[in-house]
């Protein structure tokens, strides 16, 4: 933990987290990451598995806070608590190797997390939709939709690496491609029933 | 006709704000006017936002990944030894493994060497405290020596107290009743008491009280500890004596069968019983002791054996405590030798064995009357 770090409060946190401020999110990170990799590796845990339930705990809680719907009832520490320690358990349930009790050094409260783990569940489940959509779409949609929606580049700069003649021409091309990956998304989406 | 990409291109204008007021208008009057339209944007909407969400979710787990590779960075070349100049240690893959084992199990192998421990310790002193209670029996041998029922006692000091604050009674001197008991007979007419080596053992003063509840301070003479003998020796000022002894003392060993009996102070009164001489050797084979077939009980310790003629063939020592009603006696042989001994070694006064036998072919109810005033409660006093 460098001690040259400023301090945040939890509210200043959020609010940064929701400005995009990468440091106050390079701050919650390292702020929690001992004790979720404490809870880990005292209930039979690596401490890689302890940095991969961590980053997803704090995926869920950063998206939950982007998405502007985070309703916190506790201080930030058990939130992440809750979420990491439910991951974990779902995690050593697919190891098969609990019955489901967790060695815990922390009571554990009522902070919304696990209705926030099912909806992170659900979004885990059309990003990889997503993928399989776009792996299926072909080039050069698949660069460019992935150039303008995932890596943010702007039409001018694909209309350059594509080869368009103008912008307007790799734009209509942008709206053919959109059309099909929906319908390639909508495809699969909908022959997998909810679980 | 609009394709469905133009209908695309107009809702990424519609969503950035790039549309005319009129246009706009008329797009969102539309949308709720036909449900078809209106799935269409919803489909656009959930794609273009799944696309924007998936893309913010790949750039946040880089950020993410580059988060935990600098603290690793940090970790490794500061916190990896404590020291910074020495190079990071390198560990066996038996070594880590055995590490993270003791890390993940460190807590149930503390618990379950505890409770090993207390398991072992529980289980030692456990096996001494009832060694120390099965004392001074050696391998199921109990000596009789009786201890005084401390809820009698308390008992009567109650009544005690009860009967002076009724103010009818005269505060009188408390009652010591001693720590132990046995039971003791007259050796001589003139103050030497026989009893057991164990019923005097470890004893501060002693007192013998005959049937009439009269009282004689005594003191220890001689003490043989391998045939479990004592004699004492009245030293009660203005004793005058105990009277002619009934009976005789048996020199020689007496014969296997021969039916004995005894008298003892197993409680507050005297006890009789009577019984046969089953084997003219002790516990454990020992020659120094016959094994009778009397029931004895703690405080007959120190107890006469007679047999029908009224001969003293042995004292009660002790019983057995798996056998049946097996008790044993030190033979009087082993008792004779010893004052002939110590009258060899002419210490003062000489022992004046009685030689007549008052109680031979008499009834055994006559015989216990004349008996019964030479056998005493020997009281300890720790």
């Amino acid at each position: 933990m460098g001690k040259g770090l400023p301090s945040f409060s939890d509210d200043e946190l959020v609010a940064g987290i929701r400005r995009g401020d990468e440091r106050a999110l390079a701050h919650l990170y390292r702020l929690h990451l001992p004790m979720v990799t404490h809870l880990v590796t005292q209930n039979s845990g690596t401490e890689d598995e302890a940095k991969d339930i961590y980053q997803e705990g704090v995926m869920v809680f950063y998206e939950k806070v982007r998405d502007g719907s985070l309703e916190l009832s506790c201080q930030i520490k058990t939130y992440l608590y809750a979420v990491c320690r439910r991951l974990w358990l779902k995690r050593l349930a697919e190891k098969g190797r609990y019955g489901g009790r967790l060695d815990d050094y922390k009571p554990y409260l009522e902070t919304g997390a696990e209705a926030d783990l099912a909806e992170a569940e659900e979004r885990d489940r059309r990003f990889a939709l997503m993928s399989e959509a776009l792996l299926h779409l072909g080039e050069p949609c698949r660069s460019l939709l992935e150039g303008f929606y995932l890596l943010d580049k702007s039409m001018q700069q694909l209309t350059a690496e594509h080869g368009y003649t103008n912008a307007d021409n790799a734009k209509n091309q942008k709206y053919k491609c959109l059309v099909r990956l929906k319908k390639l998304f909508f495809a699969q989406y909908k022959e997998e029933p909810l679980p | 006709m609009m394709t469905e990409a133009d209908y695309y291109a107009l809702f990424e204008d519609y969503e950035a704000g790039r549309l005319d007021a009129p246009v706009r208008a008329d797009l969102e009057r539309r949308l709720a006017a036909d449900p078809v339209l209106a799935s269409r944007f919803a489909e656009y909407h959930d794609v273009t936002g799944t696309l924007h969400a998936y893309g913010q979710r790949l750039r946040v787990s880089e950020q993410l990944r580059a988060f935990q590779a600098e603290i690793d960075a940090e970790q490794e070349t500061t916190v990896e030894t404590g020291r910074p100049t020495m190079p990071v240690m390198h560990i066996s893959r038996t070594e880590k493994w055995l590490r993270e084992f003791w890390h993940g199990h460190r807590a149930t192998m503390a618990v379950a060497a505890s409770v090993a421990v207390l398991a072992v310790f529980g289980t030692l002193l456990g096996l001494e405290w009832w060694k120390a209670h099965q004392q001074p029996s050696a391998y199921g041998y109990t000596v009789l020596r009786r201890d005084v029922d401390r809820i009698k006692r308390d008992q009567k000091a109650l009544t005690r107290s009860i009967k002076q604050i009724d103010g009818k009674a005269l505060p009188a001197a408390p009652i010591n009743n001693g720590k132990f008991s046995g039971t003791g007979f007259a050796l001589t007419a003139d103050g030497y008491v026989v009893t057991s080596y164990h019923v005097i053992q470890g004893a501060d003063s002693l007192l013998i009280e005959s049937r009439d509840r009269q009282r004689y301070r005594a003191e220890p003479v001689f003490t043989d500890v391998a045939h479990d003998l004592a004699i004492l020796r009245v030293n009660q000022k203005g004793f005058a004596g105990f009277g002619r002894l009934p009976y005789t003392v048996k020199r020689r060993e007496a014969d296997l069968g021969e039916r004995v009996y005894t008298l003892g102070y197993p409680r507050e009164d005297l006890v009789f019983n009577d019984g046969s001489l089953s084997a003219r050797s002790g516990f454990e084979g020992d020659t120094g002791f016959y094994q009778i077939s009397i029931p004895v009980n703690p405080g007959n310790s120190g107890g006469p054996v007679l047999d029908d003629r009224g001969n003293l063939i042995g004292v009660i020592s002790g019983r057995q405590m798996d056998v049946q009603s097996a008790a044993f006696a030190t033979k009087s042989s082993y008792l004779m030798r010893l004052v002939d001994s110590l009258s060899a070694a002419g210490s003062a006064p000489g022992y004046n064995v009685p030689r007549t036998n008052l109680l031979a072919g008499q009834s055994r109810p006559q015989q216990l009357r004349k008996l019964q005033d030479f056998v005493f409660v020997v009281k300890v006093y720790e």
